[in-house]
């Protein structure tokens, strides 16, 4: 055994690492398996039962003209073409467009696999645009379980349960990774010639975020230690109308979804604690059918002047309608989520009626919850990273989106998942593995070591508690320098100090031992606020997801330009880079954020 | 506001390398609006016992993966509603990695 070995308690040697499982991650090792590459998974919990593909509405898009061709109604007056032109118009331009090209380009191909897979579709309908049909819906957990079986039926080796520590890289390029076994503790080195980072967002640095509990920005958090280039790390959506209360239903965005399906997107409300109706005030014309962007920034406004409910949220009312108008309501729902659709999701079959029936005698709480990271590691067309051999897919990856995400992420993350999957088995072939640095190793092993080792410092709840405050007050929804720049001071006091002064007490198992593993996910947590935050201060001006209080332009004279960051002998270098583009070039002059977005209706001043 | 309630988990407990054989800890949960036997799991885990061993993901019912024994009832935890006091065990008590959590889950 070689001395880096001997440092392990396992070693797997293989030519591509994909870490992640699911709609990117499983979707690039069928692909890379399809090119005869030899291809390991490491994924965090176990394939189908993880992540945030599972959660996921869902659908699908591909443009009218190509859905037809795979078999379904599609759309004669939408074209590529015109798919492109709205990507690009709703991202506000600052997308790469040579990412959207090849967006549009593999969204068929991405669709047409998971239809030979056996991915049950529910139908084709007008989702994300009033003007194009061009959603193909139907259930996160029937995707990932078409994933599931397919990547299972071709044998392809995984590792569950288990998280990626690091990336290892000798030389500039990917020589491995550092992988702990959350079951039983065990450290695990694999060798690789690439890697493919498909772990999703960093929901868990916000306390109110609708994803599933292993989103803690891991490839993020090793990408950036390993001195890869982030972009765009200030477009953080918030979703609307997401459950506040009661705790068991806290996050569920089933009433969002609802909001936005004919008929019942007719019938909801929202109201303030005096029972206004409030978006009378913001959008009078478009009320609660606004963007989801004005929707937020309303309801988070009426919280702020004390007109919010007594958890922090606003309240969707249904108390307009009568009893039986509700029941009718119910068993529509009913009729088409369990009869025609056949589905069996919680969420749906059971607490959709639930509160449905609820709000025939109270209103339901809700509010705005992280809910899907724009930016990311920052790649090319191509998936690949700006060290060698490093492929990222999916939402950890950055560049796509530019300002806004409408269109389907579950279609991103199939189509990047399938050019990783395409380009990584190339490069793969042309080097050799390359050497691991020892030293490297050793610091790896010993840092995530040292909580367990310390009887005394702050605990990773404590910490938990304390990053949950920043976020939650001074990097949500609306920004604002003043209260950025005290986040970036209290951020940067914990990274360096509370930081390296995790301890573990309760146990010093290593076994299933949930401390250590949110004490290792912490470090990927914080970089990610903390470029987030360092990021949003930069940008001052307001661009679709993004809304700076005291900056409430968009500005394309000025910031029609992404923000990248790098780590740099130790040190955060950032640095400005035009978006990529292609066809559509840059607009110019100064917008009101709502003409920007195109609800130049709506006022976001009250008070 | 809500009514605010306390209830008693009595939880299973084992670390296999540590203890002889299982025993029960049990702990005081403040009740407040509607709580998932999950939802009562976390609050131990953050606020009296860091190291409780169970399984949480998605939190909503997607990933089937938090089966657990709550009364002698097999259920998945943060679809099971709790009002009064519960007793929580792993679904399977032998194979035993800690507490909760089976090598099968």
């Amino acid at each position: 055994m070689g001395e880096v070995e001997k440092f392990f308690d396992r070693i797997i040697s293989t030519d591509l690492l994909i870490v992640g499982s699911e709609g990117a991650g499983g979707h690039a090792a069928i692909e890379a398996h399809s090119h005869g590459t030899d291809v390991l998974i490491v994924t965090k919990g176990k394939i189908g039962q993880c992540g945030a593909s599972q959660m996921a509405g869902v659908d699908f898009n591909v443009d009218g003209k190509t859905a037809k061709i795979l078999g379904f109604d599609g759309d004669d007056r939408d074209s590529p073409e015109r798919f492109f032109e709205d990507l690009v118009r709703e991202g506000l331009y600052l997308n790469n467009q040579k990412m959207v090209e090849k967006y549009v380009e593999y969204a068929p191909k991405a669709m047409k696999d998971l239809m030979d897979w056996g991915m049950r579709i529910y139908g084709y309908d007008s989702v994300h645009t009033e003007e194009m049909a061009r959603g193909i819906t139907s259930a996160g957990t029937l995707w990932v379980a078409a994933i599931r079986k397919k990547v299972k039926e071709l044998k392809i080796p995984m590792l569950e349960d288990t998280m990626l520590i690091d990336l290892l890289v000798s030389d500039g390029r990917i020589a491995g990774a550092v992988a702990l076994s959350i079951k039983s503790g065990e450290t695990v080195l694999i060798k690789c010639k690439a890697i493919i980072l498909a772990t999703g967002g960093w929901h868990r640095a916000y306390s109110f975020n609708t994803g599933s509990y292993d989103l803690s920005g891991d490839g993020i958090g090793v990408a950036y230690r390993a001195g890869v280039e982030l972009i765009s790390m200030e477009m953080v959506q918030f979703c609307p109308i997401t459950m506040v209360w009661p705790p068991k239903d806290r996050g569920s965005i089933a009433l969002y979804v609802l909001s936005c399906i004919d008929p019942f997107d007719k019938y909801i409300q929202l109201v303030n604690n005096k029972g206004e109706r409030f978006m009378e005030e913001y959008d009078p014309i478009n009320l609660e059918k606004s963007t989801k962007e004005i929707v937020s920034i309303a309801s988070e406004l009426e919280v702020e002047n004390g007109r919010g409910g007594p958890h922090g949220g606003i309240f969707l009312s249904l108390k307009h309608l009568r009893t039986k108008f509700i029941d009718a309501i119910i068993r529509i729902a009913n009729n088409r989520i369990k009869n025609e659709l056949k589905d069996t999701r919680y969420e749906f079959i059971t607490l959709i009626p639930e509160l449905l029936e609820k709000c025939k005698t109270e209103d339901i709480e809700v509010g705005n919850a992280a809910h899907y990271m724009g930016g990311g590691i920052k790649v090319n067309e191509n998936t690949e990273t700006t060290i060698p051999g490093l492929f990222a897919a999916g939402e950890c990856s950055g560049g796509l989106w530019g300002a806004v995400r409408v269109a389907s992420a579950c279609t991103e993350v199939g189509v990047q998942g399938i050019i990783a999957g395409g380009v990584a088995p190339k490069y793969v072939k042309k080097v050799e593995q390359a050497e691991i640095n020892k030293n490297q190793v050793k610091e790896i092993l010993d840092r995530i070591n040292k909580p367990l080792m310390r009887d005394e410092g702050i605990t990773p709840n404590e910490l938990t508690k304390k990053i949950h405050e920043i976020s939650g007050q001074k990097v949500g929804l609306i920004k604002e320098g003043i209260l950025l720049k005290e986040a970036i001071g209290e951020l940067e006091k914990i990274i360096n100090n509370d930081l390296e002064n995790l301890c573990i007490t309760s146990t010093k198992s290593k076994e299933l031992n949930d401390e250590w593993i949110k004490a290792i996910e912490l470090r990927n947590i914080l970089t990610c606020l903390y470029l987030s935050a360092k990021s949003s201060l930069i940008r001052e001006e307001s661009r679709g997801e993004f809304y700076r209080r005291d900056y409430t332009n968009t500005d394309h004279d000025n910031w029609l330009k992404t923000i990248v960051m790098k780590q740099k002998n130790g040190e955060l270098d950032i640095k400005f880079e035009k978006p990529v583009v292609t066809k559509i070039s840059l607009p110019k002059g100064k917008l009101t954020y709502q003409e920007a977005i195109g609800v130049a209706t709506a006022s976001l001043k009250r008070e | 506001m809500e009514e605010k309630k306390i209830i008693k988990v009595k939880c299973f407990r084992f670390d296999p390398h540590k203890d002889e054989k299982p025993y029960y800890d049990t702990f005081e949960v403040p009740i407040s609006g509607k709580m998932s036997v999950q939802d009562c799991l976390v609050y131990i885990r953050e606020n009296e016992d860091p190291s409780l061993a169970f399984f949480i993901n998605c939190r909503l019912g997607f990933c089937k993966r938090c089966l657990i024994r709550v009364n002698g009832k097999s259920c998945f935890s943060c679809l099971t509603n709790v009002e009064e006091d519960i007793t929580v065990e792993p679904l399977i008590k032998d194979k035993i990695i800690r507490d909760l959590w089976s090598k099968n889950s």
